[in-house]
């Protein structure tokens, strides 16, 4: 309601940022692909419609690949907001993967149990993990965002030595560890589909986040430091702790985005490499502008055009690196500032004009009366 | 004396900033070849902006600038730099990891016969022979972040000398240095005067003034107070000149009744990372009920000492209570639950948080209370009260408690900050420049609240430059200069503008004895 004409110029800033991305996707297909036509069929129609139906299937992919990108999204969320620029996500999601698996494969326990606790114990790890920057940021004044960045491959290669030499099933041609025990499953949410009871924990996950970060003491200090370091400190907010906690809980949403995925999606555990979760995720806050209650929408449009790219690619010869290229223009016309700060600065001026005519007419209206 | 003895001639300068403040206006200054010429006033009078109008750095709204009997449009520093016009910045512009050699030759390099390698040799030689010249001393290979500050400003001077400036503009360049340095500045200052350089000189210290100067032009509010020979004119006239009160807003206020002592300072010391004297034994207290003033011109360490009362710096020595605990060092969470409270000088930085909203704003310091919680979530209905209520009160304009504070005006963000502060019952407030640049409704409207908090019972600590406002609303008042006590005046009745601007420019300084009865506790 306050400066509407403002925020709905953010809104069409937006999707302005969103076209120019797919117009750049088009140029690229005109140029790369054999049978454009198609190709573009294949990114925009094809994920929902194929031959004139409903392609259900196909949505219910987009939905199950949605789960691991809006912990991801809302984990950056949390941590950009307290202006914390940690890139660990990646290697959170990974721990919070491995550490379920482990305890999915090795310690057998109740169905229903297996799942809580093989979560939680991802939740903890990926959570953790994340002391190391934060707290090396407050005490030593360490950039978070190189030693997050750092600290994913040195949680990719630890793990990977942990699988190649002790949890590695020798039987299979591939490097994989053994199969879960059934009890650790997540069970799917529709049969046959690949969407699994994990989606609806990523929206309640969204939820309690958005509920956190605007309604509880934490929250709000979390987006006081974010805006003005010196004013909280002022203010008598314990600046260094809050700092700590944004980057934990970032660590703990991607250690269970891990888990889910991980317990959700997969028997063993595969994953060789750092699986592009929390790259995702930062252009889904980015999308989102951080603002939690908008982290499915963001991650259910990244989704989809992962999942237009993916058919592209199988059914138009379009190499699949396509979603890399358009994330990577709207993430840049997302984050560049004066990206049409031309027009906002009309419609700043014209608000303020406007507001000033308001005032003359109140004064002399009430001058009138006197 | 003919136009052609001047050297540098402004005419009606006016320059209005884009937020609206007029810094200079119709202002006259003109400098005589060959001359030492001071450019004097408080901060805030202008001098600043009148200097980077003469090197390019901003544009006049309105006025000419002659050099050199030929007009001329400064449209940047370089081109002022081809006029002859040199300035060497009170903050240096050096870069610390190049040799002195380096940053004398920096932009303009001598090139090896290959064009694509800087000659070094010839920049120490370019170096070597304009130290020699002038008599300045530098040390061509030291890398810059190793001198002391006195060759640093000699390595400014020079730069400016080889790129071919005969007008130089030194802003406050003694403030930086210590009394030995500052000699040595004078004779060197003198010997390029000697050969036939221009010098304007920006400063407020008297004595310097009167001892290198030839004249003097006196700056207030942004106009010219006249050019005088320094010679004839007295120290006590130069600060009745700067130091005069233009408007006078009184405001109604009963005898204090003062009882307890709030907050004790104590032999409070302070030497910044310039290895300047910031706090010298600095002591006094604030009692329950009275307004204390601390007036002085910027810079004598009252910034630091406010920093030091809100643990935003650790002072090196001496103590400072409030109602007998200590607060130094201490977070501030419990600083201000001993009922503490501060105006911040930079309201922008620690005073709000632009993005956030009104009532975001309003709440920072309490937000953890429980009277805003219910269990881990928050009571919105007690802070949308509450904030309604303050913003009522405080008479802060805007169209809701959801409206971004950084959007309000400099009045309305004040009025936000202080309704924050005087509003948490507090025991103590310090107030620092509390109405500085914001406009006469708001003004008044924080002096009165400040008097109603204080006849309520309040210790304040009141900190300002705007001498109308420290001497309207303290009940007594204190007047640093260099970081000590200059005078103490139990009751600012008897004060005027001359008196004042005697001790905050250091002409006058009271006895120990006097300054003591700032001590009221044992």
């Amino acid at each position: 309601m306050e400066n509407k004409r403002q925020n709905m110029f953010e809104i069409f800033r937006g999707f302005v940022a969103i076209a120019i991305a797919i117009l750049v996707a088009f140029i690229l297909i005109l140029i790369c692909a054999d049978d454009p036509g198609k190709a573009l069929e294949c990114l925009l129609i094809k994920p929902i419609i194929s031959n004139g139906a409903l392609n259900t299937k196909s949505i219910f992919t987009i939905l199950a690949r949605m789960t691991p990108v809006i912990f991801t999204g809302l984990a950056v969320c949390v941590m950009f907001s307290a202006n914390q620029f940690n890139l660990g996500g990646e290697g959170a999601v990974m721990l919070g993967g491995f550490i379920a698996a482990l305890i999915g494969i090795y310690i057998p326990m109740v169905s229903g149990v297996h799942i809580i606790v093989a979560v939680l114990a991802g939740t903890i790890f990926g959570g953790l993990v994340m002391i190391v920057p934060a707290v090396i940021k407050v005490k030593l004044k360490a950039s978070e965002m190189v030693c997050s960045l750092m600290m994913n491959y040195v949680i990719m290669f630890i793990i990977l030595h942990f699988l190649n030499n002790k949890f590695a099933d020798r039987s299979k041609g591939a490097t994989q560890s053994y199969p879960f025990l059934k009890t650790a499953l997540i069970s799917t949410m529709i049969p046959g589909t690949e969407l699994s009871w994990g989606f609806v924990i990523a929206i309640i996950a969204t939820v309690i986040v958005a509920i956190f970060m605007y309604r509880t003491r934490w929250g709000y200090s979390i987006r006081m430091i974010g805006i003005n370091e010196s004013f909280s400190k002022y203010s008598g907010m314990k600046v260094g702790g809050i700092i700590v906690l944004s980057q934990v809980i970032g660590g703990m949403l991607s250690g269970m985005g891990g888990a889910i995925e991980m317990l959700g999606r997969n028997k063993t555990f595969v994953w060789l490499d750092l699986p592009g979760y929390g790259w995702t995720g930062i252009t889904v806050a980015i999308l989102a502008k951080n603002n939690p209650a908008m982290i499915p929408f963001a991650a259910l449009f990244i989704s989809y055009l992962n999942r237009g790219c993916d058919l592209m690619s199988i059914y138009a010869g379009v190499p699949a690196e396509m979603i890399d290229i358009i994330q990577a223009v709207i993430f840049l016309f997302f984050a560049a500032e004066h990206f049409l700060s031309g027009t906002r600065q009309k419609i700043v001026v014209k608000d303020a004009k406007e507001e000033l005519q308001k005032k003359e007419l109140a004064t002399s209206g009430e001058g009138g009366q006197a | 004396m003919s136009d052609n003895d001047y050297v540098v001639q402004m005419k009606g300068i006016t320059k209005v900033y884009p937020n609206g403040i007029a810094a200079n206006q119709g202002v006259d200054f003109n400098v005589m070849r060959g001359e030492i010429h001071a450019l004097m006033g408080e901060n805030g009078a202008g001098k600043s902006t009148l200097m980077k109008m003469l090197f390019g750095l901003e544009q006049p709204t309105e006025g000419e600038i002659i050099v050199n009997g030929e007009k001329v449009s400064l449209s940047s520093p370089t081109v002022a730099i081809s006029k002859g016009i040199g300035m060497v910045h009170q903050h240096f512009m050096l870069v610390p990891s190049l040799t002195v050699a380096e940053n004398m030759v920096l932009g303009m390099e001598p090139k090896q016969g290959n064009k694509l390698f800087i000659n070094y040799k010839k920049a120490v030689e370019i170096t070597e022979e304009f130290s020699k010249r002038y008599n300045l001393f530098v040390d061509p290979h030291a890398k810059v972040r190793d001198i002391p500050v006195g060759m640093k400003q000699k390595v400014e001077i020079l730069k400016a000398l080889v790129r071919g400036a005969k007008i130089l503009i030194l802003d406050e360049p003694t403030a930086v240095l210590t009394t030995q340095e500052t000699e040595e500045l004078f004779k060197e200052l003198i010997h390029l005067k000697e050969q036939g350089y221009t010098l304007i000189f920006i400063s407020h210290k008297l004595n310097e003034i009167k001892q290198i100067t030839d004249r003097l032009t006196i700056m207030r509010g942004g106009k010219s107070m006249g050019v005088h020979e320094t010679a004839d004119i007295s120290k006590e006239e130069i600060s009745r000149l700067m130091v005069g009160r233009d408007v006078v807003l009184t405001v109604e206020k009963e005898q204090a009744q003062p009882t307890d002592v709030v907050l004790s300072v104590h032999n409070m010391e302070y030497t910044n990372e310039w290895n300047k004297k910031m706090l010298d034994k600095l002591s006094f207290d604030v009692r329950k009920g009275e307004i204390l003033g601390i007036a002085g011109v910027e810079g004598n360490g009252q910034r630091e000492l406010v920093d030091m009362l809100f643990n935003l710096n650790i002072p090196d020595g001496g103590s400072a209570k409030v109602n007998g605990k200590n607060i130094l060092g201490r977070p501030q969470r419990e600083i201000r639950d001993m009922g503490v409270t501060l105006i911040p000088e930079d309201r922008m930085t620690f005073g709000i948080a632009g993005a956030g909203t009104i009532e975001e704003n309003l709440m920072s310091d309490r937000a953890a209370s429980k009277k805003y919680n219910k269990g881990i979530l928050f009571n919105l209905n007690a802070m949308h009260e509450d904030s309604d209520q303050l913003i009522k009160d405080y008479r802060v304009l805007c169209k809701s408690r959801k409206q971004q504070v950084g959007m309000l005006s400099g009045g309305n963000i004040q009025k936000v900050v202080v309704a924050r502060e005087f509003s948490s019952d507090p025991v103590l407030i310090i107030a620092d420049q509390p109405t500085r640049g914001i406009d006469v409704g708001a003004t008044e409207f924080i002096r009165k609240k400040l008097v109603e908090l204080s006849r309520e019972g309040a210790a304040v600590l009141l900190v300002s430059a705007d001498l109308n406002e420290v001497m309207e609303l303290s009940d007594s008042l204190i007047i640093m200069y260099n970081g000590k006590i200059a005078a103490y005046f139990e009751d600012t009745a008897v004060l005027n503008d001359t008196i004042m601007g005697e001790y905050m420019l250091g002409l006058k300084q009271q006895s120990i004895e006097e300054i003591g009865g700032v001590i009221h506790g044992e």
